[in-house]
């Protein structure tokens, strides 16, 4: 097993001078699940998407399972995957020939199978042969987690996972997120505006400001040291 | 009222004039279509020996290979811009998908929806028209391949463009080939063109491309220096534009655009 999931020296992302992210160290452990918050523009997406290689970062350096990503991207990315309610698939196919184009992106091995196994534990069997484009958004999320699992990442970034989505459409999706995360002992880096969720499922908190760790560390230590009841206060005092 | 025309009108100038293809293509189409049909009368008026079975033989020929060249492109250029309609394109990055690899499956797609998309057409200006594109033999397979690569060299240039500079450039996946149809001497031979324009089109494999296709119809011969010419020129032109389109990957990572592409 890998002595960190993710590790970075220094890394920082300008556009055109303007300092997205800025010298970001950290030291991540193996497992677990992992809150990355922010305010709007702290640079959490820039952050995530640094991560998967979808931006090249503009200094520093990045290691995914003690293995840098600038030179083993291609064997990393294989064990890693992504939703966010940003990011769509393709509307005018089914779900299952959404799924399928996946799985043989990430040579899973028989990707029928797989797709049946989770999306029955997803609630989106009968969903399979439906258009994608007609699907509800609550559907949509868990097909797209259902995408975001077919290779058992071993480390998974959500963005925002829950963002737009009725009580409980999330509770189900912050439920097996959890048991996910303990039947494979992934590492999970979710972002999230929903301070309360990010509490119910985080052990670690990274705190960014204005491109900055201003935390990095365990929750309780976070509200300890802020002399706070709850991560939602920690917020509105920073306000 | 008349503020709200006027309000409509100050939004439809911003939109037609906000970026630089969509005011070419308001500016080029007129000239386009006078110089396309003008060096094409030219051409009819002045072949008069050959009936009018022969040239319309050649003009349909070269209907049926131009829309090989456009359907090359499109083929490309749509499956291309289906990932960035649908904001696919950030799971498509994050797989172990190679960009060399995305390069190889949007050129087997275009050609396989190519194929589909011209052989109906064939039989049926065959069946309908006794129109002859067999004729050209064996030589029908090495034009139709150098079009379709034509097409794809196209299609790399404008899906960078697009993936670089965003949406204002998708027009040019439908215009690009039209800008350079009169240039192509597609329907009329080279010589058509003013001396200063025919230098230009030379550089063009769609013009040595036609030639060959007027000369094989025409005299039943080839010429094979403009054959040599016709590869050697494709193998430049997407060899560049592949570069080109895997630099605009490179370039929108390191600008942090591919996540915020689509509709």
């Amino acid at each position: 097993m890998p002595k960190t999931s993710i590790k970075t020296n220094n890394l920082s992302k300008i556009y055109d001078k303007k300092t997205v992210i800025d010298n970001v160290s950290i030291n991540l452990p193996y497992g677990g699940i992992i809150g990355v918050l922010g305010k709007n523009g702290a640079g959490k997406t820039t952050f995530l998407a640094m991560l998967m290689g979808l931006i090249t970062p503009s200094d520093g350096e990045i290691f995914i399972f003690d293995k840098s990503l600038e030179f083993n991207k291609y064997e990393i990315l294989k064990k890693i995957n992504f939703q966010s309610p940003y990011v769509d698939l393709p509307k005018k196919i089914t779900v299952m020939q959404n799924l399928i184009f996946y799985a043989r992106l990430y040579d899973v091995e028989d990707p029928k199978k797989k797709i049946l196994k989770l999306s029955e534990d997803l609630f989106i069997k009968d969903l399979l042969d439906n258009i994608y484009g007609t699907l509800s958004s609550g559907q949509k999320t868990r097909v797209n987690l259902c995408k975001a699992l077919l290779n058992n990442p071993k480390l998974l970034l959500l963005d925002e996972p829950t963002a737009s989505l009725d009580v409980s459409t999330s509770e189900f999706i912050r439920k097996y997120i959890i048991s996910f995360q303990k039947k494979n002992s992934s590492t999970i880096l979710i972002t999230s505006h929903d301070l309360e969720e990010i509490e119910k499922m985080c052990s670690h908190i990274i705190l960014l400001k204005d491109g900055k760790i201003k935390f990095d560390g365990k929750k309780n230590e976070l509200i300890k040291q802020n002399k706070s009841s709850s991560l939602k206060e920690i917020f509105l005092k920073d306000d | 009222m008349i503020n709200r025309i006027l309000a409509l009108l100050i939004r439809y100038k911003n939109i037609s004039f906000g970026s630089v293809p969509r005011l070419l293509s308001i500016f080029y189409w007129p000239t386009v279509q006078i110089l396309f049909w003008g060096y094409f009368t030219n051409f009819f008026m002045s072949n008069e020996s050959f009936g009018i079975w022969s040239t319309l033989n050649i003009i349909l020929s070269a209907v049926v290979l131009w829309d090989v060249l456009f359907r090359g492109q499109l083929g490309l250029t749509m499956s291309f811009f289906e990932e960035l309609w649908s904001r696919n394109l950030p799971n498509l990055f994050i797989t172990p998908l190679k960009d060399i690899e995305l390069v190889y499956g949007l050129i087997l797609t275009s050609f396989i929806r190519t194929l589909i998309g011209v052989t109906p057409a064939v039989f049926f200006a065959n069946y309908f028209f006794n129109f002859h594109l067999f004729e050209l033999g064996l030589y029908l397979i090495f034009l139709f391949f150098n079009l379709i690569v034509v097409g794809w060299s196209i299609g790399f240039i404008v899906s960078g463009l697009v993936l670089r500079y965003g949406q204002a450039f998708e027009e040019l996946a439908w215009a690009i080939i039209f800008i350079i149809l009169p240039f192509s001497c597609v329907y009329y031979p080279l010589n058509s063109l003013p001396e200063m324009v025919q230098g230009i089109a030379l550089i063009l494999p769609t013009v040595h491309i036609f030639e060959s296709m007027r000369f094989l119809l025409i005299e039943n011969k080839l010429i094979l220096s403009n054959f040599i010419i016709i590869v050697a020129l494709n193998i430049f032109y997407l060899t560049a534009s592949t570069l080109f389109f895997l630099k605009m990957i490179f370039v929108a990572r390191k600008r942090g655009i591919l996540f915020n592409q689509g509709e």
